[in-house]
């Protein structure tokens, strides 16, 4: 059987390199000479030596199978078979060098029958690291640089992408997944959450699949994936200059086996998903809230299209009492049972859950990966394959889903011995298909589940007809996709010109292209929104039915004249969303790499370095849409099928980057590490005269526990590592008409007949010399290993500046008419500090355990901003100098007002006082404390159940001063909503083919003040939709010790101003976005090799893996994730549903079942 | 040997590579942005000016503006007056100086509207675009244009920018005045102090008879043209000479743009291309008012191009009017007979139910609003004049025309009816100032026209006729006439009232006539009351059990009567809208708006003086 696959591979190897060359060479050729040249030299070297046979077994005494075997100083090498045996020709005592991956590689003499142990290899010192531009072992790395152990972090898990599973595995690199919107890449930072204020600078990291930026970490497939390294600091990112300004994710893909031998690897997950957090919404206790806020301001009745009142609140409670059991979601909604009309208005008296109508269940998620690698000869090559598939949670729509379907292949050969080339092939297609419901982002379908209330109506109505709803939507909408095909080729080379001196060269070409379809239509269902109609049967007479709903004759006692919703197409035509709409943009970049290492070894004591290279770096992107409305056919949207009007538009955008780079390493007895690096980069984003720059770094180590003096430390401290760092970076991430004024074109709203006028609008005002952000890395570490390596602890201190940051310009007074141009004026700061802890241990009796851990945390604050720049706390997106990243400002609630805190007038009512020229209520004591600054309707007035503010300056008055930092009134820093010791854990262990582990991930700190319906108290009440939260504890007089307010209408006015009466921005009811999650649990099962051996498997195991099982959290029962961000989704990065907090697609956790298996 | 034959293959292959990149450095980095003109070339034929002008359309002749949007829009945008009430507490005044009152964003945003001085805020974005248009006709076109186009160009420039100082002005009184682009190095320009109203005043009146004598009479359908700007000039001018007489006692000042603003109605009057020839619900809720000839400008909506608006909505039942015309404004509607209901010899003058006053008022009452009371206006009395005759009627399902922001009925942006109006004040106005006096010829040819406006079937159909005209000889003597106001003055701007109601801008007439008083419930009671209703007959929605203790209704006599589950027959008299109070308490400072304090101290922080609005200190 082994002969067979190895004539297997040989063919395969001789096909790919055959393809190889035809693509570089073009001379078939040269390739037969090769091989025959270097047959020729291995059988030459074995003609004096005799065979030798061992065996290689792990601690555990199974064998380990494709382990290398290599007599030293030579290219004489073999593998292991399936039993872990081997055999070799060579001189007896001469050494031998046996290594497989994840175990350490021991050199033993050679002599007949050998058995070997082999232990693992958990964090090994001379493991090698990625690093810039080469590698770099462990024990000599200078700068900040994690690495990922990749088989524990990735393996296993029901994630959709490498972001998801970084989530807490490194510290210092922040991923936070702010909803589950399938197919939604993750928000990656490194160190701290703003690299530059800057709205078009980027605060993410540069991710770099074998040194190509790539658009997005969630292309990978994770199965493909051989290592991961996170350069942090800017003396290891420096060397990619200028757009690794905000830190590095270096990800390499699986090449081929280092031994000679073909590897099948087929593994496969099947996972299911379910809301991860009840979305409990208030129904009863809701209406009660709405009812109490409408009182207290003298209205009736309330609502947006179904209304409610005290008598149809009293219905609902019967309603509820009646049906609330037997009644199923899907039963028809009747007139005078479910509802009624008051005048013009909608009564709504039965309840309805969205969730039951919009959400699915248990949705389903598979996922399979095939891969092939190996090495024949002096070729080795790897294939992969890799198919996701995830569904979302709409559940009536048509088609809800994320698919991934990654191929690669790489291949490697070496020409002679001074020339390997290579060739990679990777091609990524990512489809997001989801219910096109409708083209705005502000306002989609998820708002709506958090918007009106239980008595807006869902399913079908007594005839039959689908009822207006965000679900009826969602069930006509056609599917809509996002397409992402991500090809990159790579041709490459390494000249060996000497064993110290080498050269790389890699040429990679990279076409990225999303597709987006939105075929539109237009909606009919029986309309919800709309003013009811009589309802008659068939020929045309008045229907009369009774409480309950049923039809009785005219005249009947209790019977009534029904009504129905109207059935129509309720989407006016060419209206929003019935048109078709297409987009395409196509990036096509190349990137270019040279540089040549030399290591120079004097006397073992002396080890340099020397690195120097070019990268270039050009890509133009292409975009288009068009649009045309008034769809003919809505099973088949299609523009040839549409009659009305047509738009289009695109864009190019192009640009590119060079840089010259060198590197020097010095190590003084394995003791002593020096670095330094020097960049010379140049930018298309700049005018001619800034467009280079020259940026350096130096890194420097102590390898403390090597000295002798440090001996006696040895039984607990293995190794002890000092280093420290300092780099400066540029960062060229803006837009390139940063210092160009341009008039941008647009449609007007303007018509002539029927066409829009076009216009050019004002060109806003630039500063002509301005120039790179400097990013400036200080970073001191120790790395540390304990109890023989058992044990290790990694630190780092860091602090980043960012000079000449780019910030809006010195505040000019509004008549200049545009903003202040931007320039360099501002600087920012980040601090942080970063720990793993990580532990191995196998005891005698074959358990195995291990166990990691990290914690970090990073505050930035502005510490230059434009002179005269108004420190503005009222608004927390406004700079200035001295401001902490992040901080909220706001009130202190001392408590809420009770009965006995006011007077009263002799009937009992409240009596008045006018304070500040504003009518309040008068407050029991002498010289209280008055709230009318914060008193902000007209209809409200401060009362018992209200919030009563601390008076932090004593002036016996509410207030914010004037609204800044130097006179902040009453408020103070209430919070902050930057995530603080972000951390995660992992406990594992393995028995007799068992394995085990357990992962938590978790935010120490952070706050927020919410926007929307399920963040803010009595939030757009006639809406009708509130978290239950706020429905179940709101201060009634008989719930004086309540812990929202008393219920009032807070009016949602566009910019998200509910900053008002009770709701100013406070501490009581900031939200307290910390968490702990158990994100993963895994439990597996390894067949024992002996077993599986008979069916040609080296490796079989099955999985049980559950993601994101239980969340910890402090939000009150909030229907809030704790990691989300208001208004960010995949669709709408700043005001996705009107910045609301929490209301998009929900996050979900998975519990899945997975197979592994190699031959 | 072959091996290094493939050795030298591939070195010569990579060396090649690398020659090549390294070779086209020179404009390897030059990569400028593609997808924008920039300003150092755009500046290059006729079309582009035309261009960059465009985009002062949407933002100053804004008819019903768009989508959701309500900044000056009729209708909506102007409903803070003495027109409307609504339930609970009546909208206020400003009460404190804000931290804030302007922006600086880019010009592509219009300025935020403030209801409560129907005007922009602190913005100098039109102003910088105008100056810059300026600039750049003056530097970079001149040897690009002819001299007609140059002068046509220049004209629309200086049009726009006075009229945004009037808009300005109408807010805040004195404002900086910038005769040219500048740049951020000028600050003594940019920190100047707020420049005298009347000195920015002159330099409008100067742009203004600039514009008039240089736009082109046609510049294409939609665009600026010289009767377009005759129209805002016939308003402005006549804002400001109003403004000068009353607010500042400056009777060479008032007469100079009262001059003005009866010679730019003049330009149009006498044009010969307009006439009142349409009902006014054909006017308001018209598909399409290409040839209307009352119509100076008209907005076009176009559904299939996405610009729609919402106040059809608003004007149907669909949407909520939370204010609605109160019973000061219905009384000051004219009787058929032309005289004020108190003078009136019509029969049931003196009632104010719904369907009384359909039959005795003035043509443009029935036109104005529905027939039957409304649960969704405030005080009942809907407010129907900005659609057609159908929508309001409909029942389920509703055209998207209709309901929500995609209405598409046109917009009259200026019209003849108000041009008619400005000069008849301005000509009234200047015969206080020794100018001659106003003959019954001059009434003839502008209200009289008004007066003889055409009716539609439906309100034939309902009894309707055309009100008596108006006689010099035979002026009413309306006895709730302020004792300040000239008798003709008086019913000419009752005139104004009714033919521009909901119209631009009440507010601005009340403030410039200094009559901001007529805002007070203490001064008018009846603007916080409704028309008489017998609900027990019209609206028993009104007289339900949850309506206990909340529905009012107010006698004859004054005294309120509260719905108590048994009295429903009693519930007869002027409504009351539920929870009505008075606004607070207001001084005369609210005629003009306090400028935001960060800007005094962001003023003061620089060495410079930023004034505040005074009563504002």
């Amino acid at each position: 059987m082994n002969e067979d696959r190895k004539r297997r591979s040989v063919k395969s190897y001789k096909l790919l390199t055959t393809l190889a060359f035809v693509l570089l060479i073009g001379n078939t050729e040269s390739f037969a000479e090769t091989t025959t040249l270097s047959t020729v030299n291995t059988s030459s070297e074995q003609q004096q030596a005799q065979q030798i046979q061992g065996k290689i077994v792990d601690a555990k005494g199974e064998p380990v199978i494709g382990a290398s075997v290599l007599e030293k100083g030579t290219t004489n090498g073999t593998i292991t078979d399936i039993d872990g045996n081997f055999t070799i020709r060579c001189k007896t005592g001469s050494l031998l060098v046996i290594s497989y991956i994840g175990y350490k590689t021991q050199e033993i003499r050679a002599s007949k029958n050998v058995k070997i142990t082999l232990t693992e290899d958990t964090e090994l010192l001379d493991e090698v690291v990625v690093v810039g531009y080469g590698s770099q072992q462990r024990k000599n790395l200078t700068g900040a640089v994690a690495t990922v152990d990749v088989n524990k972090t990735l393996d296993s898990r029901p994630i959709a992408d490498v972001g998801r599973g970084l989530q807490g595995s490194v510290p210092g690199l922040s991923i936070t997944v702010p909803s589950g919107e399938v197919g939604s890449d993750p928000v990656i930072r490194i160190r701290g959450q703003i690299a530059s204020i800057n709205s078009t600078a980027k605060s993410t990291p540069l991710i770099l699949l074998d040194n190509v930026e790539i658009p997005s970490i969630s292309l990978v497939n994770p199965d493909d994936i051989e290592s991961i390294s996170v350069l942090k600091d800017a003396a290891s990112s420096s060397i990619y200059g200028s757009k690794a300004a905000a830190g590095v994710i270096l990800i390499t893909t699986k090449k081929g086996t280092k031994t000679d031998r073909v590897s099948i690897s087929y593994s496969n997950n099947f996972s299911w998903a379910k809301v991860a957090k009840d979305i409990d919404m208030a129904t009863i206790n809701g209406m009660e809230y709405a009812i109490a806020a409408i009182e207290r301001v003298g209205s009736t009745k309330t609502g947006a299209f179904w209304k409610l009142d005290k008598t149809s609140y009293e219905r609902t409670k019967a309603w509820y009492e009646k049906y609330g059991s037997t009644i199923k979601p899907s039963d028809p909604i009747v007139y005078g049972r479910d509802w009624y009309l008051d005048g013009a208005d909608k009564m709504g008296v039965r309840l309805y859950n969205a969730y039951d109508h919009m959400i699915a269940e248990w949705t389903p998620t598979q996922t399979h990966n095939i891969s092939i690698n190996g090495v024949t000869g002096k070729t080795t090559y790897n294939i992969g394959l890799g198919y996701f598939d995830q569904q979302g949670l709409i559940k009536s729509a048509k088609q809800d889903d994320f698919k991934r379907y990654n191929a690669t292949a790489k291949l490697s050969t070496e020409l002679n011995k001074y020339i390997t080339v290579r060739t990679g092939y990777l091609f990524s297609q990512r489809t997001k298909s989801y219910p096109y419901i409708t083209s705005s982002t502000t306002a989609d379908p998820w708002l709506y589940l958090y918007r009106w209330g239980p008595l807006q109506p869902f399913g079908t109505d007594e005839n039959g007809n689908i009822v207006r709803s965000p679900a009826s939507e969602a069930a006509q909408a056609n599917t809509a996709t996002q397409r992402t095909n991500y090809t990159n080729i790579n041709i490459g080379a390494t000249v060996t010109f000497t064993k110290d001196w080498t050269l790389e060269a890699d040429y990679t070409f990279a076409n990225n292209e999303f597709l987006e379809n939105k075929p539109g239509t237009r909606y009919s269902a029986a309309d919800s929104w709309s003013a009811p109609i009589l309802r008659k049967d068939a020929n045309g007479n008045q229907i009369y039915v009774n409480q309950d709903g049923q039809v009785v004759p005219a005249g009947t006692a209790g019977g009534m004249t029904a009504y129905q919703l109207p059935y129509s197409m309720y989407t006016g035509k060419g209206a929003n969303p019935d048109h078709i709409y297409r987009s395409s943009e196509n990036m096509q970049q190349h990137t270019y790499n040279v540089y040549t290492t030399y290591n120079l070894n004097l006397q073992d004591q002396h080890l340099f370095k020397f690195m120097t290279g070019l990268n270039v770096v050009k890509s133009k992107t292409v975009t288009q849409w068009a649009q045309k409305t008034e769809l003919l056919d809505f099973t088949n949207p299609q523009f040839d099928l549409a009659t009305g009007t047509q738009t289009s538009g695109g864009k190019t955008y192009w640009e590119s980057q060079k840089g010259f780079f060198g590197r020097i390493n010095y190590a003084y007895n394995q003791k002593y590490l020096i670095e330094a690096n020097l960049r010379y980069d140049g930018s298309s984003k700049f005018p001619d005269e800034l467009k280079w720059r020259w940026f350096p770094s130096f890194s420097a180590g102590w390898r403390a526990s090597e000295e002798a003096f440090m001996q006696w430390t040895k039984p607990v401290l293995s190794s002890l590592k000092l280093r420290g760092s300092w780099g400066i970076i540029g960062d060229q991430s803006v837009s390139s008409s940063l210092y160009v004024p341009t008039l941008s074109y647009n449609n007007s709203t303007w018509l002539d007949g029927s066409t829009k006028f076009i216009y050019y609008g004002t060109p806003s005002a630039v500063d002509r010399h301005i120039t790179w952000q400097d990013f400036e890395t200080l970073d001191f570490g120790l790395d540390a290993r304990f109890f023989n390596d058992k044990l290790g602890l990694t630190f780092d201190w860091y602090q980043r500046y960012t000079r000449n940051m780019i910030t809006p310009g010195v505040t000019l007074p509004e008549t200049y008419g545009t903003s202040a141009p931007v320039a360099n004026y501002g600087e920012l700061r980040t601090k942080g500090w970063e720990v793993t802890l990580d532990f191995n241990h196998r005891f005698n009796n074959g358990i195995g355990i291990n166990a990691m851990a990290t914690i970090s945390d990073a505050t930035t604050y502005i510490t230059d901003y434009p002179v005269g720049s108004p420190k503005t706390i009222t608004n927390q997106s406004a700079y200035y100098k001295g401001k902490r990243y992040g901080d909220i400002w706001g009130y202190r609630t001392e408590r809420l007002y009770q009965a006995d805190d006011f007077e009263y007038n002799t009937d009992g009512s409240l009596a008045t006082i006018v304070v500040d020229g504003k009518t309040m209520y008068k407050l029991k004591g002498e010289n209280p404390v008055y709230q009318p600054f914060v008193q902000n309707s007209a209809n409200f007035r401060f009362g018992p159940g209200d919030v009563k503010y601390k008076d932090l300056n004593g002036d016996k008055r509410i207030t914010n001063g004037n609204g800044t930092e130097d006179d902040p009134g009453d408020m103070t820093v209430i919070g902050n909503s930057t995530p603080r010791y972000q951390y995660g854990f992992r406990l594992g262990g393995d028995y007799k083919g068992f394995d085990f582990s357990i992962f938590f991930q978790g935010i120490g700190k952070r706050s927020i003040w919410g926007d929307g319906s399920l963040a803010i108290p009595g939030y757009n009440v006639s809406d009708g939709a509130m978290a239950e939260t706020f429905a179940k504890d709101f201060w009634r007089e008989d719930r004086t010790d309540a812990y929202y307010p008393r219920p009032y209408n807070v009016g949602a006015v566009a910019g998200g101003s509910t900053s008002s009466n009770n709701t100013h921005i406070q501490d009581r009811y900031l939200l307290d976005m910390s968490y702990l999650r158990l994100k993963n649990i895994t439990l597996g099962y390894s067949l024992p090799a002996s077993l599986i051996k008979k069916v040609f498997l080296t490796k079989a195991r099955v999985y049980a893996s559950m993601e994101n099982i239980i969340t910890w959290d402090n939000l009150r029962g909030l229907p809030i994730d704790p990691e989300a961000i208001s208004g960010y989704s995949m669709f709408n990065n700043s005001n996705y549903n009107s910045g609301r907090t929490g209301v998009g697609a929900p996050m979900f956790k998975n519990v899945s079942f997975g197979l592994q298996l190699t031959f | 040997m072959k091996t290094n034959i493939i050795t030298r293959r591939v070195a010569s292959c990579f060396i090649l590579l690398s020659t090549l990149f390294i070779s086209s450095c020179e404009d390897f980095l030059d990569r400028p942005q593609l997808n924008n003109p920039d300003d150092q070339s755009f500046w290059t034929q006729e079309n582009n000016i035309r261009l960059f002008a465009n985009e002062f359309y949407p933002q100053f002749f804004v008819g019903y503006n768009s989508s959701w949007t309500l900044d000056y829009s009729h209708f909506k945008g102007y409903m803070f007056s003495d027109d409307v009430v609504s339930k609970n507490v009546q909208s206020l005044f400003e009460t404190s100086v804000p931290p804030s009152r302007g922006s600086s964003s880019n010009t592509t945003s219009a300025p935020a509207w403030m209801a409560q001085y129907a005007g922009p805020t602190w913005y100098f974005g039109w102003i910088r675009k105008a100056n810059m248009m300026l600039n750049r006709l003056d530097t970079r076109m001149k040897g690009t244009l002819s001299t007609e186009s140059m002068n046509h160009w220049t004209a629309v420039a200086r049009f726009f920018k006075a009229l945004d100082y009037c808009r300005l002005v109408s807010v805040f009184g004195d404002v900086p005045y910038f005769e040219a682009e500048f740049s951020t190095g000028d600050k003594d320009i940019m920190y100047k102090d707020r420049t005298p109203r009347n000195e920015v005043m002159d330099k409008v009146y100067d742009d203004f008879k600039y514009a008039i004598q240089n736009l082109r009479e046609n510049d294409g359908n939609q665009c600026l043209n010289k009767n377009i700007a005759a129209g805002f000039i016939s308003r402005w001018m006549l804002f400001e000479g109003t403004w000068q007489k009353y607010q500042n006692n400056d009777n060479t000042r008032a007469k100079k743009f009262l001059d003005f603003a009866v010679e730019a109605s003049e330009i149009i009057m006498n044009s010969g291309k307009y006439e009142i020839a349409t009902d006014m619900h054909t006017l308001f809720g018209s598909d399409n008012l290409a040839g209307n000839k009352e119509c100076i400008l008209y907005r076009h909506y176009d559904a299939t191009q996405s610009v729609t608006h919402c106040i059809a909505s608003y004007n149907c039942s669909y949407e909520a009017q939370d204010q609605s015309a109160n019973l000061d404004v219905v009384k000051a509607f004219i009787c058929k007979d032309g005289k004020d209901w108190q003078n009136s010899t019509v029969e049931n003058a003196d009632k104010f139910d719904l369907a009384n006053l359909i039959k005795t008022r003035d043509p443009r009452f029935e036109a104005s609003f529905l027939d039957k009371l409304n649960v969704s206006a405030a005080a009942l009395l809907f407010t129907s004049k900005f659609v057609d005759r159908t929508g309001p009627k409909l029942t389920a399902p509703i055209p998207a025309k209709y309901y929500s922001n995609t209405n598409t009925n046109d917009a009259p942006v200026i019209r003849l009816g108000e041009i008619l109006l400005n000069w008849i004040e301005a000509k009234a106005e200047l015969s206080t100032l020794g100018e001659t006096a106003v003959t019954q010829a001059d009434i003839d040819k502008s209200i009289n026209i008004l007066r003889k406006r055409p009716l539609d079937e439906e309100a034939i159909n309902k009894g309707v006729v055309k009100s008596a005209l108006m006689s010099l000889a035979a002026l009413p003597n309306d006895p709730s006439r302020d004792a300040d106001v000239p008798q003709l003055i008086w019913e000419i701007r009752r005139e104004r009232r009714m033919e521009l109601f909901m119209e631009p801008s009440r507010l601005l007439d009340l403030k410039r006539w200094k009559k901001i008083n007529y805002m007070k419930g203490s001064v008018k009671p009846d603007i916080l009351k409704g028309i008489w209703v017998d609900l027990s007959k019209e609206m028993p929605s009104l007289l339900t059990t949850a309506k206990k203790g909340i529905t009012q209704v107010m006698k004859a006599d004054g005294s309120i009567v509260k719905f108590n589950g048994s009295n429903a027959a009693d519930m007869v008299g002027f409504y009351l809208p539920e929870g009505v109070k008075d606004r607070d308490d207001f001084t005369d400072r609210v005629y003009l708006s306090p400028v935001g304090k960060s800007q005094i101290d962001l003023y003061t922080s620089q060495g410079y003086k930023l004034t505040q609005t005074k009563g504002w200190e």
